[in-house]
């Protein structure tokens, strides 16, 4: 669930996975595996590149019905198996251009009965936020969010 | 799914990836309007620095100016973080469904292996 807790996040979601970490970071590394559940429903996910090592590209276009394309790209900045797995995120726009930066992360970490994925979507690529792996970010993020929909004063 | 409106995606991102420019924008939440020299005064940053950073935060819409007389107010514009909440429960929804994928999929390759 997304929410803000002590180390604040964007986007933060955690799921219990009957799998080990080993059989679950495969998924996301292996193009014919992201290919089986990445794409939205409708839509069919084309692995183009997974270079999954630090610095490395991927790319992966989705194509709907008739001649509609969405392309998704980035770069990965770690990658530890099964550990951790951070790569920055972009929609490209129609015109190649990429939109706004953004970094996820993905950490898988065994527990009793299978695997605890947690994913954190940040809205922009810090490199300070990366290693310390720390951001006070969304926690203000949230505070924003909540004030913003009371009356003011 | 990709965004018409990068470009003030990109403004609110920035005008917020800064510590201080988000202290100011929820002092501005808190209090509604102030005057700069009101914005100023808690911060250990002088009046110049402050009108900087609201200059950053004006640019990214996220912020109103009003001069009356010699004075000038400043408050939060109505909606400024539409676009990031908007953002946020897109991204929230893509990724939602794509893990309920990704989860069948695991479950269905690697059966829990059941303690006897």
């Amino acid at each position: 669930m997304s929410g803000a807790d002590a180390t604040g996040r964007m986007l933060r979601l955690e799921r219990l996975i009957p799998s080990s970490p080993d059989d679950l970071f495969t998924l996301w590394i292996e193009p014919e595996q992201i290919a089986r559940w990445w794409a939205p429903d409708g839509y069919k996910a084309a692995v183009h590149d997974l270079d999954v090592r630090p610095g490395g590209r991927w790319r992966i276009v989705l194509r709907g019905s008739g001649s509609r394309e969405l392309v998704m790209g980035g770069f990965y900045h770690i990658v530890e198996p099964p550990q951790r797995l951070a790569f920055s995120w972009a929609w490209e726009e129609e015109d190649g251009m990429r939109g706004s930066q953004t970094e996820v992360t993905v950490s898988f970490e065994p527990v009793p009965g299978g695997t605890r994925l947690v994913l954190v979507h940040q809205s922009f690529d810090s490199k300070d936020a990366r290693d310390r792996h720390l951001s006070g970010w969304s926690a203000s993020f949230d505070r924003l969010t909540n004030l913003s929909r009371e009356p003011h004063p | 799914m990709p965004s018409t409106q990068t470009s003030q995606l990109d403004h609110l991102f920035a005008a917020l990836a800064d510590a201080t420019r988000r202290d100011i924008i929820e002092l501005l939440l808190a209090k509604g309007e102030l005057s700069v020299g009101e914005v100023a005064a808690p911060f250990a940053i002088s009046v110049p620095a402050v009108s900087r950073h609201l200059q950053v935060l004006e640019h990214a819409g996220l912020i109103d100016r009003r001069v009356e007389r010699q004075w000038r107010f400043v408050r939060v514009r109505a909606d400024a973080l539409k676009p990031l909440e908007t953002w946020l429960s897109r991204q929230s929804r893509y990724w939602t469904r794509a893990l309920d994928r990704l989860e069948a999929l695991a479950a269905a390759q690697t059966p829990m292996r059941k303690k006897s």
